[in-house]
């Protein structure tokens, strides 16, 4: 049996690793089809000194044939040598960490905020025998996965820091203090939750309904169970399930979500990192943006098949039975 | 069985909307009697009544009707509106009467800006949505369909492009090679067809497995004929389904990526409009209100079609117990 587990994980490693070649190799087509100069593609609209320009060409081996320049560029990726950014004088590596923290802070909490609020409406609209609650609360989240993300919270400055001045619209904190306020990060938070809410609350509601659909729920209910303690014992947590999936799914989406809210909020984030870089046409750093989310998205794929495999007893007997059979 | 001769079903079917199916009926009817009983009847029938069924829910018909008056204010509106570029009014006025949006701060009538940018957003979200839909029925149809080499390779696609969200890798390309309206349009279909792609992928895959493709076989009609001719009209119907919430996605994530500075500059559609309208919020709500109001609404029209048109399609799927 370990020896199953051991067979599985090493596959999804080795087609985790070719997804983010994958990804690596359309960097590098991307590159190539940019029009224009390739140094000031790769540093954007910036005066670059004669010797850096030599740098460049010898990194990038940009004066040789293209399956040569192909081998340099996986190779300085491969060796987390992302480039250096013109702009902010340091390495685009070290630039991409440090802001991946500030963004942390709006993803996580967002997720975990939309992931709750998420499994409990579900449930709620799964649930009730209220056709009306049900149907306000399906369209609540229609509307929620239909609003643009950034004009949510362009609507949430206008009415929370314009007109009642209760929360700060801009940046992490005050211009006095350092660090991160709480009272910034509400707004930017509920911004970036409430699409991934929505989309939470319809997979839950769909796979509450499937379940109480189930025969161990009439069993459960014929041995006596009232309808709360059917909900909570047997419908929560088998409903659950698909929410695993749909958690690790979502944060990607998360993920880039932040670059609208971040650019709408001027949170220094990796959107904002990236937002900027555009700006600057800076491709290097664009392109080492792209490859964090990529690899970061790989990595909560894995562990949402951990975690399937831990949750869920049946994953577990497949792989045995695969492994036996 | 369905009695119903299929030449009535050529001249009900809408095959306008549905690129794939127009060439099915004519050619059953072409093969004469014997093959009519073979072709499955069901998603020819069901097209026409369920459009019907599908307009009985008076919801459908106000969010349809809101999107075709939007379509039409957006493309025949600005003959009758202001010139959107000219900059002849007060800077910055609220909504009055004479500017029911109010102006921009270069004394723009704004109302004539939102029509003129929602004909960016609407070309964009129709053009990716057919151009999603013409890809995903060949790729995700074969593949589903044929199988092998071709499913695997399109099952690695998908998953790649679900790695990299759609958004920042539009964002990227569109960085990198240039943000005309064309180019946009071409970014966005490349990055969400395969989420249509899987859809028709399995429900080729369904079909393929029915009776009445197992009867064609052996009657002896080529694989190809059978696709188009059974498979594929059958596999539309939950594909239309996220066809039409593409539409809303592609606005929004064309909206979103103006609203980032990427788009056409002299057309600026309704997410370029709220990214000028940032900088003055404090002082001009209604730049930032109507633009995004405009988004919203049309991505809420397209996607409650989507999810009726599921309703009726799957009139169980949904219903509590």
């Amino acid at each position: 049996m370990k020896i199953a587990f051991v067979g599985h994980y090493l596959r999804l490693l080795a087609s985790s690793m070719l997804l983010v070649f994958s990804v690596v190799v359309i960097m590098f087509l991307l590159l190539e089809l940019a029009p224009g100069d390739p140094i000031q593609g790769l540093v954007g609209q910036m005066p670059v000194t004669d010797e850096f320009r030599a740098s460049m060409v010898e990194a990038y081996g940009l004066d040789r044939p293209i399956h040569e320049r192909f081998i340099a560029y996986v190779a300085n990726v491969a060796t987390g040598n992302l480039g250096y950014s013109y702009a902010n004088q340091a390495s685009v590596g070290g630039l991409i960490v440090d802001r991946l923290g500030n963004t942390l802070l709006l993803t996580v909490p967002a997720l975990v905020l939309s992931s709750v609020a998420g499994i409990v409406l579900g449930a709620i609209a799964a649930r009730t025998r209220s056709r009306r609650v049900d149907g306000a609360l399906s369209f609540t989240a229609i509307a929620g996965f239909s609003v643009p993300s950034f004009w949510l919270g362009l609507l949430l400055i206008l009415i929370f820091a314009s007109m009642l001045g209760w929360l700060p619209a801009q940046g992490m904190s005050s211009y006095t203090s350092t660090g991160v306020s709480i009272r910034h990060m509400v707004l930017p938070v509920i911004a970036l939750a409430v699409t991934e809410t929505a989309f939470k609350l319809r997979v839950m509601r769909s796979s509450m309904i499937e379940v109480l659909g189930q025969d161990y729920i009439d069993t459960a209910r014929s041995k006596g169970l009232t309808g709360n303690q059917v909900l909570w014992r047997h419908g929560i947590l088998n409903s659950m399930l698909p929410m695993v999936s749909v958690i690790g799914y979502s944060t990607g989406f998360t993920l880039a979500g932040s670059v609208l809210v971040e650019k709408v909020f001027g949170w220094p984030g990796m959107g904002l990192l990236l937002y900027e870089s555009i700006q600057r046409s800076e491709n290097m750093v664009v392109m080492g943006v792209l490859l964090v989310i990529a690899v970061t998205v790989v990595v909560v794929n894995i562990l949402t098949d951990v975690v399937y495999g831990i949750v869920d007893p049946r994953v577990r007997a497949r792989l045995h039975r695969a492994r036996s059979a | 069985m369905s009695t119903t001769p299929t030449s009535r079903q050529v001249e009900t079917g809408d095959g306008a909307e549905r690129p794939a199916h127009a060439e099915s009926p004519r050619a059953v009817a072409a093969t004469g009697d014997g093959a009519v009983s073979l072709s499955p009847p069901a998603a020819r029938r069901t097209s026409n009544s369920l459009l019907r069924r599908f307009f009985r829910r008076p919801m459908a018909v106000v969010f349809a009707a809101f999107l075709v008056a939007t379509a039409v204010a957006c493309f025949v509106g600005p003959f009758f509106a202001h010139p959107p570029n000219a900059a002849r009014f007060e800077v910055l006025q609220g909504p009055s009467a004479a500017h029911p949006m109010g102006t921009d701060p270069l004394g723009r009538d704004l109302l004539a800006r939102v029509l003129a940018g929602g004909q960016v957003s609407l070309i964009v979200g129709i053009s990716v949505a057919v151009l999603c839909l013409t890809i995903a029925i060949v790729v995700g149809g074969f593949a589903g369909y044929y199988g092998g080499l071709a499913d695997t390779l399109l099952m690695k696609v998908a998953e790649l492009f679900q790695v990299v969200p759609a958004i920042i890798l539009a964002l990227v390309v569109a960085a990198m090679l240039g943000s005309s309206m064309t180019m946009i349009i071409f970014i966005l279909s490349f990055t969400m067809w395969p989420q249509v792609a899987r859809i028709v992928r399995v429900e080729s895959m369904k079909v393929a497995e029915l009776g009445y493709v197992e009867s064609a076989r052996t009657v002896g009609f080529g694989s190809l004929r059978i696709f188009f001719s059974d498979v594929l009209p059958n596999a539309m119907p939950p594909v239309l389904v996220a066809t039409t919430m593409t539409v809303g996605r592609a606005i929004l994530l064309e909206s979103g990526l103006a609203f980032l500075g990427l788009g056409d500059a002299n057309t600026p559609s309704w997410g370029a409009l709220l990214n000028t309208a940032q900088s003055h919020i404090q002082t001009a709500w209604w730049l930032t209100f109507f633009p995004g109001l405009a988004i919203f609404l049309v991505v809420l029209s397209t996607n409650m079609l989507g999810d009726m048109l599921n309703d009726t399609l799957n009139p169980t799927l949904s219903r509590v117990k």
